[in-house]
């Protein structure tokens, strides 16, 4: 069950990432829990940002609060998924 | 005030999201209004008091003036002998309250609660890359306008906002993405634009919008 759950939040934060960033399908697919994001995405500004939480909130039902946030969560791809799945599990 | 399409004697009015949102959707929701002359239906996009080419500096607008501002957009377009109906996309149902029509259209209606708090994560977000602070209490109380997410913002204008939700009652048709869990009349699959980092533009999602406001409209007026 909870790998189930995993891979549907993991599928979430791909989604959030395309829709938000403006990717391609391909691109988020080749996205692995090692692929970088903050820094390494051009497109991953400070607007970015609050759109990518904001619409991680409202598709999953969370609410962040921007202390929880910290240079860490975004730095790949796998540190956001796990930061999501913690929000959702807690 | 700009107009689309042919000069029927139904008009819609359209009610644009403000602030950071209005440069994400313009494009989107110009597009959409031009489309609706397809379905041979005029449609009017009027600047609000401090927001597009209005002359009012944005730290001077003010959530009473917007309502007032396109209430009186409706009486102008009445007045000339239209049959107004409105449509409104995010932030912009906040403000087409108090305009009198004849059927009204939101599209993703978002609190204004929500929106101040996206323009403030942002301007954090923001803050945090630069190395300084910023306190999200920081926009209560008295003090000078605020800065967030490009625009200066008046702090009268930010509360008044926290207190707004979009208008509902009668006559209204709500349409949201299939990704929102809020009840809507129909739920839509495509991606949400105003999160775009960049301003982008969806033609065959405006073509479906305008094709479902063209038969609320036609239903309405009949």
């Amino acid at each position: 069950m909870i790998s189930e759950q995993h891979g549907e939040i993991e599928a979430t934060v791909r989604a959030v990432l395309r829709d938000v960033l403006g990717l391609s399908d391909a691109q988020v697919e080749g996205f692995d829990p090692t692929t970088p994001l903050f820094g390494a995405l051009p497109e991953l500004d400070s607007m970015a940002v609050a759109g990518v939480l904001t619409e991680l909130e409202d598709r999953l039902g969370i609410v962040i609060d921007d202390d929880d946030i910290d240079g860490d969560t975004l730095e790949t791809f796998g540190s956001l998924t796990r930061f999501a799945v913690g929000k959702v599990s807690s | 005030m700009l107009r689309f399409g042919p000069q029927s004697r139904e008009v819609v009015l359209a009610a644009m999201p403000p602030f950071e949102e209005a440069n994400r959707l313009r494009a989107f929701f110009v597009t959409l209004l031009r489309a609706l002359g397809d379905h041979g239906i005029g449609a009017a996009l009027p600047d609000i008091p401090g927001q597009g080419e209005s002359l009012r500096p944005t730290e001077d607008a003010a959530l009473d003036d917007w309502r007032d501002a396109f209430a009186a957009a409706e009486e102008k377009l009445t007045r000339e002998g239209a049959r107004v109906h409105i449509a409104a996309m995010r932030g912009g149902t906040l403000y087409d309250g108090r305009a009198n029509c004849q059927s009204r259209w939101h599209f993703a209606p978002v609190t204004g609660a929500a929106l101040v708090r996206d323009m403030v994560r942002a301007r954090q977000a923001a803050a945090k890359e630069s190395g300084e602070a910023f306190d999200a209490k920081a926009i209560a109380g008295d003090g000078p306008p605020v800065e967030l997410a490009g625009n200066l913002i008046a702090r009268a204008m930010l509360t008044d906002l926290q207190g707004a939700v979009p208008y509902a009652g009668p006559g209204l048709r709500t349409l949201r993405l299939d990704t929102d869990a809020a009840p809507a009349d129909r739920k839509i699959v495509a991606r949400p634009l105003w999160r775009r980092a960049e301003p982008d533009n969806n033609p065959a999602m405006a073509r479906e919008l305008a094709a479902d406001l063209a038969d609320w409209v036609k239903q309405c007026a009949s």
